[in-house]
C-alpha cells in the first residue's frame, strides 16, 4: 500500500479537524469512534455528510423534525410527571449505525435466544422438566406470580408461545454484545423504532439512501403475516384486534400508531367480550368474533375472572377462550414469566438442556441470591454489582453497589441476607456510548439497544435495526425513557442493495376498491359521541359568557345594560355551577360578578364550568385518537393543553377547606378584558374543530355519533337560553332578545328580515322553527332526525326504530308549534305555553341519548365480581 | 344411581351444595369458575357427582386445574335474574389405616431442608406449596407465633398438631369478624375468624418456617354420629390444613376443630389458599345489587 493511500485514508477516518469537538467516553465502548480517535468505518458515509452539510443546516432541519414530532403528537406518557401527562417524545438526530457484520452477528445469537425462551415457556406451562432435573430451581417459578397457574398445562395454538419478543443489548468495552433482559409478554418500542424511522428518513433522506440503510418493513410485514397465520379460525380472513390498557398507559401513542400502522383495530378490554368460548368485538353492528388478540396489556391484567381481580381493564373469560384454542393472544398468557430477572442465571445451562448447544449471546453475568455460593459471591463482590429484584412483581430500582456509602451498602447486604431469594447481583457492565446532539456540539452518552423479533416459521426474523435508548445525562449509566432519556433510530446497513419494500404505500399492487367504513367499536361511538356533546356544551357555554364579559368589559353597568342579570343567571342555569347567580348569595354576586364568573370560566374543580368541560374533552379527544383526523387533534390539543395561570390550584385537589382563598390567589391576576380574548380564541378553537369535523370526515358511523353529540348539544342550548331568557317576562325585553340572538349567533339574520323590530315571536320563529337557521332547534332535530335514519339497524324488525319515533314525534311538534301562542304572556307573567313546550322538546333530547345508549351502547356495561369478592391485595 | 357396599370402617355421604344469586335487574352474562367436583384422593372415593346450573349455561367446561382439582368454567348467556348452582356428591371416605404417630415424623428442620434440596416428584410437588400467596404473606410476628411450637429438633408432626391446638384455644371463631378476602395477618391481628381464616393463619405460620402447607376445601356433616359433638362449619364449606412430611406424606389437620380428620372430613379441592380454590367466581355484566346465599347439607347416606 502506498503513503498516498494511507494518507487519505487516514484523514477520511479523521474527518480533520476534530469533528464537531466530539470526545468518545473514556472507558466504554463508542460505537462510532475507534480508541485512537478514528471513526469506525460503518458511521463514515454518515458522519461525513453530517460534517459536510455543517452543524448549522443540521440544527434546521432538526428543528424542522422535532416540529414534525410535536404536530404527529408523538409522545411518552410520564407516570407522576407533574407538568402533564405527555411528554413529547425524545428522538436524537444522529443514528446508531451497525455495520452489515454486527447486524449478522446479533441475529445469530438473538434468533437461538428466542429460541431457546420459546422451549423454556413450553416446558414450564407443561411438564416443568427444567424443575426436576434440577436446572432451574423450582422457587423462580413457585414464588413467582409471574407464573400464571391458570395457564398452566393449556397449549396456546400452533404451541407457539412468543410471537413478538425483545432483547436489551448492550456493548462491552472490547466490543462484544451483551444481553441486559428479555421482554416477554408485550414488548413495547417497536412502534417508536418506526416512528424514529420515518422523522430521521425525512429529514436526512440523501444520507439515508446513500448509505443502504435496511428498511423496517419487512419486519412488521413478516409480524403481521405471522399474527394472521395465528388464526385458529377463518384463516383466510382473520380478524386482528390490537388490546390496549388506554390511553394513560405510558406507551398510549404507539398502540395507536401500530394499530394504524399494522391495519388493526385499536381495542380496550370493555370493546371485547366472551361468548360461547369465543372472543368477540362489540361493534355497533353487534358482535364480530375475533381470531387473534395482539396484546399490549400486562398478563395479570388481561381477565379479571381469572387472573388479576382488581382489574378491568382485560375482557373476562379471556384465559377460558384461549384455552379452547378459539382464540391465539400474542405474546401467549403467562410468557411474562420470562421477564424474571434470575432467569438470566440459568440460561446458559437451559441452552444446553433445551437446545444441545451453548448460548452464543450471553446475558449480563447474573448470580440468584436464592444460592449461598452465588449469594457470597454477589456480597463480597458488591463493588461490582448491579443489585435488581430478582422477580419481575418485586418494585425496586436498580441499585449500584459501587456508589453507596459504607453504612448503605450493609444496610443493602443485610437486606439481601433478610430475603435472599428476592435479589439478584447483576455484573456491572459499562456501556456502549455513540453521540448524541446537545445544544451546539456532541457528546458522548450511554445507550442499550433494544431488538425485536418476530416469530417467523419455526424460527425468528430480526428485526433491521431497533429502539435505541440514550442516558439523560453524560456519565449516567440508567437509560430509561421514564427517567428523561432520550432515543435514537438505528440503522443496519446494507451488504447488497435494500429491498425497498413498503406497509404505507403499496402503490404498485392493485387493491380492491372499498367504501366501507369499518367496523366502529361500540365503545368508540360512545367517545365520539362524548367529543361531540363536549364540544357543543363548550362553544354553547363560551358564547353566553363572552356576551356577557363583553357587556360587563364596556363599562356598561345595568343601568345601561337592563337585561345582564337575567344573562347572568342564564350562566348559572346552563353552567349548573350552582348556587352562582340563582341560589344563595345570588343577589351580592349579581351586583360584583367578576369572581363568579372567573371561577365558572377557569376553575376545573366545579363541575360544569368551562374548564371543566374542557378537560373532559380533552380526555375524550385522547380517546379517539385514532379515529380523528391529524388536523382535529391538533386544533383541539392546542386548546385543552393550554396551561392555565393557575395550574397549581388544579392540581392539588383535596385541600377542601381553603378552596376559595385559594382560588382567589390562583385568579388574581386576571382580568376580563383577558378573558374576553380567551373567550374568543376558544369559540374560534371550537368553530374551527366543528368546521374539521363537517368537511373533513366521512360520513361513517362515527361522523354520525359525534355529529349527533354536537346537535343534540346545540339543541339543548338553545333550549336552555330560551328557556332562561324568555319564559318570566320583565319588559322592556328588548335587550334581552338582542342578546338571546347574539349568544345564539342569529343576530345577522333577524337584523336582515326585521330591522329594528324587536318582537318575541319572529325570535322563536327564527330560534325555533325556521329550518334554514343552522342554529335553530328544528335545523338539530332535522339533522338528528336524519341520522337516526341512518344508523344501523335489526332488519328482521319491521317499522320505525324506537329513535325514529322520538324524533318523529319532535319534529311534528316543532312544525305544528303556534308561535304567537307560545309567545303569548299569563296573567302571572310567564309564558307558560313556552315553558311546556320547550319542556317536552328536552325531553325527547333526553330520551334519545338514553334510547341510543340502550340500543347501540349497552354492551358498554362494565363487568364487576359476583359475591362479596372484594379486590383482593395485589400478590407481590 | 351406583350401588354402594357399605365397609365398616367407610362413612357414605350424601352432599348438598347449593348456591343462589339474586339480582335487582337482569344479568345479561355471567362468567364463572368453579371448583364444586371432588378431587380423587387415596382415602375417598366419589361414586357420583352433579352440577346442575340453572339458568342453563351456555358452556359448561371442565378441566383440571394446575393443583389437579377438577375445576368448572360455566358461562350464562341469556338475561337472568336468579342464578342457582347445585352440586350434589355421593362420596365415601375411609378412615385412615392406621392413626398418626406423630413420634414417625422427623424434626423439623429436617422436614424443611428435604424441601429445599430433594427433586423427587412427590417432594417437588409439596414444594410448590412452601411460598407465599395471596392469603398468606410473610410476616415477623406469624414466625415467632410459630416457632412456640416448633422449637428446636421437636417432632414436625407434633408441632404442628401443637400449633394447630395454639390456633383453636387462642383464637374466637367468629362470623362477623372476617370477609372472604382478610388476609392471614389481619386475622391474626384480631385473633378472630371462621375456618377460612383460622387455615390461612396456619398455612401463614409454617410457610414461615419454610414448611409446605396446602388450604384444604370440603364439608363436614350437618349432624354428628351418635354420641360425637357436632363440628363447627358443619353448615357450609368447611377448611382445613394438610402438612407436609417426606416420611408420612400429607397430613390433615384442621384447627377450627382441633382434630385431625379422619372419616368426617369431605375433601373437594386444596391449593395454596382460598382464591385457588374458592367454590364459585364469577364476573357479571349488570345485575344491579345482588345479594347471595348458600347451603351445604351433607348426610349419612346409608342404603342406596
Amino acid at each position: 500500500m502506498s503513503d498516498d493511500i494511507n494518507l487519505s485514508a487516514r484523514s477520511e477516518k479523521r474527518l480533520e479537524p476534530d469533528w464537531l469537538s466530539y470526545h468518545p467516553s473514556a472507558g466504554g465502548y463508542d460505537e462510532a469512534f475507534e480508541a485512537n480517535g478514528d471513526v469506525r468505518p460503518h458511521w463514515q458515509g454518515l458522519l461525513r455528510s453530517l460534517a459536510g452539510s455543517g452543524l448549522s443546516s443540521l440544527k434546521h432541519r432538526w428543528s424542522e423534525a422535532r416540529h414534525l414530532i410535536r404536530q404527529n403528537g408523538v409522545t411518552y406518557n410520564v407516570y407522576g410527571d407533574p407538568r402533564g401527562m405527555a411528554r413529547p417524545w425524545q428522538l436524537d438526530p444522529v443514528p446508531l449505525v451497525f455495520s452489515t457484520a454486527d447486524a449478522e452477528k446479533l441475529e445469530a445469537g438473538l434468533t437461538q435466544r428466542g429460541l431457546l425462551l420459546e422451549m423454556l415457556l413450553r416446558d414450564l406451562y407443561g411438564p416443568q422438566k427444567t424443575l426436576a432435573s434440577g436446572v432451574l430451581p423450582p422457587e423462580l417459578v413457585y414464588d413467582n406470580s409471574a407464573f400464571l397457574r391458570p395457564c398452566h398445562g393449556s397449549k396456546p395454538p400452533g404451541d407457539r408461545y412468543l410471537h413478538l419478543y425483545a432483547a436489551n443489548v448492550t456493548r462491552d468495552p472490547s466490543g462484544y454484545f451483551w444481553v441486559l433482559g428479555d421482554r416477554t409478554q408485550c414488548p413495547s418500542g417497536a412502534g417508536y423504532a418506526l416512528e424514529n424511522r420515518i422523522v430521521l428518513s425525512r429529514m436526512l433522506p440523501d444520507v439515508f439512501r446513500e448509505c443502504q440503510v435496511q428498511r423496517l418493513a419487512l419486519f412488521f410485514r413478516t409480524l403481521r403475516e405471522t399474527l394472521s397465520g395465528l388464526a385458529p379460525q377463518q384463516r383466510d380472513n382473520p380478524r386482528i384486534v390490537l388490546l390496549t390498557p388506554g390511553p394513560y398507559n405510558e406507551t398510549y401513542f404507539e398502540h395507536a400508531y401500530l394499530a394504524r400502522y399494522l391495519g388493526y383495530p385499536l381495542v380496550e378490554g370493555g370493546d371485547l367480550t366472551v361468548r360461547d368460548n369465543r372472543v368477540f368485538l362489540k361493534v355497533l353492528g353487534g358482535l364480530q368474533p375475533v381470531d387473534v388478540i395482539f396484546r399490549r396489556l400486562d398478563d395479570d391484567f388481561c381477565d379479571p375472572l381469572e387472573l388479576r381481580h382488581d382489574s378491568f381493564l382485560g375482557v373476562p373469560g379471556l384465559v377460558q377462550a384461549a384455552r379452547s384454542g378459539t382464540v391465539t393472544v400474542a405474546n401467549s398468557l403467562g410468557s411474562g414469566l420470562l421477564e424474571t430477572p434470575a432467569l438470566l442465571a440459568f440460561l446458559p445451562a437451559l441452552c444446553q438442556y433445551l437446545l444441545g448447544e451453548e448460548l452464543r449471546l450471553p446475558s449480563a453475568p447474573t448470580w440468584w441470591c436464592g444460592q449461598s455460593s452465588e449469594r457470597e459471591h454477589v456480597l463480597t463482590h458488591l463493588d461490582d454489582m448491579v443489585i435488581k429484584p430478582a422477580r419481575p412483581s418485586l418494585r425496586m430500582e436498580p441499585t449500584f453497589g459501587g456508589e453507596l456509602s459504607r453504612s448503605q451498602r450493609t444496610a443493602l447486604a443485610d437486606r439481601i441476607r433478610a430475603a435472599p431469594r428476592d435479589y439478584i447481583g447483576q455484573q456491572r457492565i459499562a456501556l456502549a456510548s455513540a453521540p448524541v446532539l446537545a445544544q451546539d456540539r456532541f457528546e458522548p452518552r450511554h445507550l442499550t439497544i433494544r431488538m425485536y423479533l418476530a416469530a417467523h416459521g419455526d424460527s425468528f426474523a430480526v428485526m433491521p435495526g431497533g429502539l435505541t435508548r440514550v442516558a439523560a445525562s453524560p456519565g449516567s449509566m440508567v437509560v430509561s425513557m421514564q427517567a428523561g432519556g432520550g432515543s435514537k433510530d438505528t440503522w443496519v446497513l446494507s451488504a447488497g442493495p435494500v429491498n425497498t419494500f413498503s406497509l404505507l404505500r403499496p402503490d404498485d399492487q392493485p387493491v380492491s376498491l372499498t367504501r366501507a367504513g369499518g367496523d366502529l367499536p361500540s365503545r368508540m361511538a360512545d367517545n365520539l359521541f362524548w367529543l361531540g356533546r363536549y364540544a357543543g356544551r363548550a362553544e354553547g357555554l363560551t358564547r353566553l359568557l363572552r356576551v356577557v364579559l363583553g357587556r360587563l368589559t364596556d363599562g356598561a353597568g345595568t343601568s345601561e345594560s337592563p337585561e345582564l342579570p337575567s344573562l347572568l343567571r342564564s350562566v348559572t342555569i346552563l353552567s349548573d355551577c350552582q348556587p352562582g347567580f340563582v341560589g344563595k348569595g345570588a343577589p351580592a354576586r349579581l351586583v360584583a360578578p367578576e369572581q363568579e364568573l372567573l371561577s365558572v370560566i377557569r376553575n376545573p374543580r366545579r363541575s360544569g364550568s368551562l374548564a371543566s368541560v374542557l378537560s373532559r374533552l380533552g380526555n375524550v379527544v385522547g380517546t379517539v385518537r385514532d379515529r380523528i383526523s391529524t388536523d382535529m387533534w391538533r386544533v383541539l390539543g392546542d386548546l385543552t393543553k393550554e396551561r392555565f395561570p393557575h395550574e397549581l390550584f388544579a392540581e392539588k385537589p383535596d385541600s377542601q377547606r381553603d378552596d376559595e382563598q385559594e382560588w382567589g390567589t390562583a385568579v388574581s391576576g386576571l382580568t376580563l378584558i383577558d378573558e374576553l380574548n380567551y373567550l374568543d380564541r376558544v369559540v374560534l378553537v371550537l368553530a374551527a374543530f366543528g368546521g374539521l369535523a363537517a368537511e373533513s370526515v366521512t360520513r361513517e358511523e362515527g361522523w354520525r355519533f359525534l355529529d349527533m353529540g354536537r346537535k343534540m348539544e346545540r339543541a339543548l342550548h338553545t333550549i336552555t337560553m330560551v328557556q332562561s331568557t324568555m319564559v318570566s317576562v320583565s319588559p322592556p325585553e328588548r335587550h334581552l332578545l338582542e342578546a338571546l340572538l347574539e349568544v345564539t349567533d342569529s343576530s345577522m339574520t333577524y337584523r336582515r328580515r326585521y330591522q329594528g323590530t324587536m318582537q318575541p315571536a319572529p325570535v322563536l320563529d327564527l330560534l325555533l322553527a325556521d329550518e334554514i337557521n343552522p342554529r335553530s332547534l328544528m335545523f338539530q332535530f332535522a339533522a338528528l332526525a336524519d341520522a337516526v335514519d341512518r344508523l344501523p339497524r335489526n332488519t328482521s324488525q319491521p317499522g320505525y326504530t324506537p329513535e325514529q319515533k322520538l324524533m318523529l314525534s319532535a319534529l311534528t311538534s316543532l312544525r305544528l308549534a303556534n308561535l304567537n301562542e307560545l309567545s303569548l304572556i299569563d296573567a302571572a307573567g310567564r309564558r307558560s305555553h313556552l315553558a311546556g313546550f320547550l319542556t317536552q322538546l328536552s325531553g325527547s333530547l333526553t330520551a334519545l341519548s338514553d334510547s341510543l345508549t340502550r340500543t347501540y351502547l349497552s354492551h358498554l356495561q362494565t363487568s364487576r365480581h359476583l359475591g362479596n369478592f372484594q379486590s383482593i391485595l395485589q400478590e407481590s | 344411581m351406583t350401588l354402594v357396599v357399605i365397609r365398616p370402617s367407610a362413612m357414605n355421604y350424601r352432599v348438598q351444595h347449593r348456591t343462589r344469586y339474586r339480582y335487582s335487574e337482569p344479568v345479561s352474562l355471567c362468567q364463572n369458575l368453579a371448583h364444586l367436583t371432588p378431587r380423587e384422593v387415596q382415602r375417598q372415593r366419589c361414586h357420583h357427582t352433579d352440577l346442575m346450573i340453572r339458568p342453563h349455561p351456555a358452556i359448561i367446561s371442565p378441566r383440571v386445574d394446575s393443583f389437579g382439582n377438577p375445576a368448572t368454567f360455566f358461562s350464562v348467556q341469556e338475561p337472568h335474574t336468579e342464578l342457582v348452582v347445585t352440586a350434589t356428591h355421593f362420596i365415601e371416605v375411609l378412615a385412615r389405616e392406621k392413626p398418626v404417630r406423630p413420634e414417625q415424623s422427623p424434626p423439623w428442620e429436617k422436614v424443611r431442608d428435604a424441601l429445599a434440596m430433594d427433586r423427587s416428584p412427590a417432594v417437588l410437588e409439596a414444594y410448590q406449596f412452601v411460598f407465599f400467596s395471596r392469603f398468606g404473606r410473610p410476616n415477623e410476628d406469624l414466625k415467632k407465633y410459630a416457632l412456640e411450637s416448633f422449637t428446636s429438633r421437636r417432632s414436625f408432626i407434633e408441632a404442628s398438631i401443637d400449633l394447630t391446638k395454639r390456633i383453636h384455644t387462642e383464637f374466637i371463631y367468629d362470623t362477623k369478624a372476617t370477609t372472604v378476602s382478610t388476609p392471614a395477618e389481619e386475622v391474626f391481628k384480631r385473633r378472630r375468624g371462621v375456618c377460612q381464616d383460622f387455615a390461612h393463619v396456619q398455612i401463614a405460620c409454617l410457610r414461615s418456617l419454610g414448611l409446605a402447607a396446602r388450604y384444604v376445601s370440603g364439608y363436614l356433616p350437618t349432624d354428628p354420629p351418635p354420641g360425637q359433638p357436632r363440628l363447627i362449619g358443619a353448615d357450609a364449606t368447611h377448611a382445613w390444613v394438610s402438612v407436609f412430611c417426606p416420611v408420612l406424606g400429607w397430613v390433615d389437620l384442621d384447627p377450627t376443630n382441633n382434630h385431625i380428620p379422619t372419616d368426617r372430613h369431605i375433601v373437594l379441592a386444596w391449593g395454596r389458599d382460598y382464591d385457588d380454590v374458592s367454590p364459585i367466581k364469577g364476573v357479571i355484566l349488570g345485575g344491579g345489587t345482588h345479594v347471595m346465599s348458600a347451603s351445604v347439607d351433607v348426610v349419612p347416606n346409608l342404603c342406596d
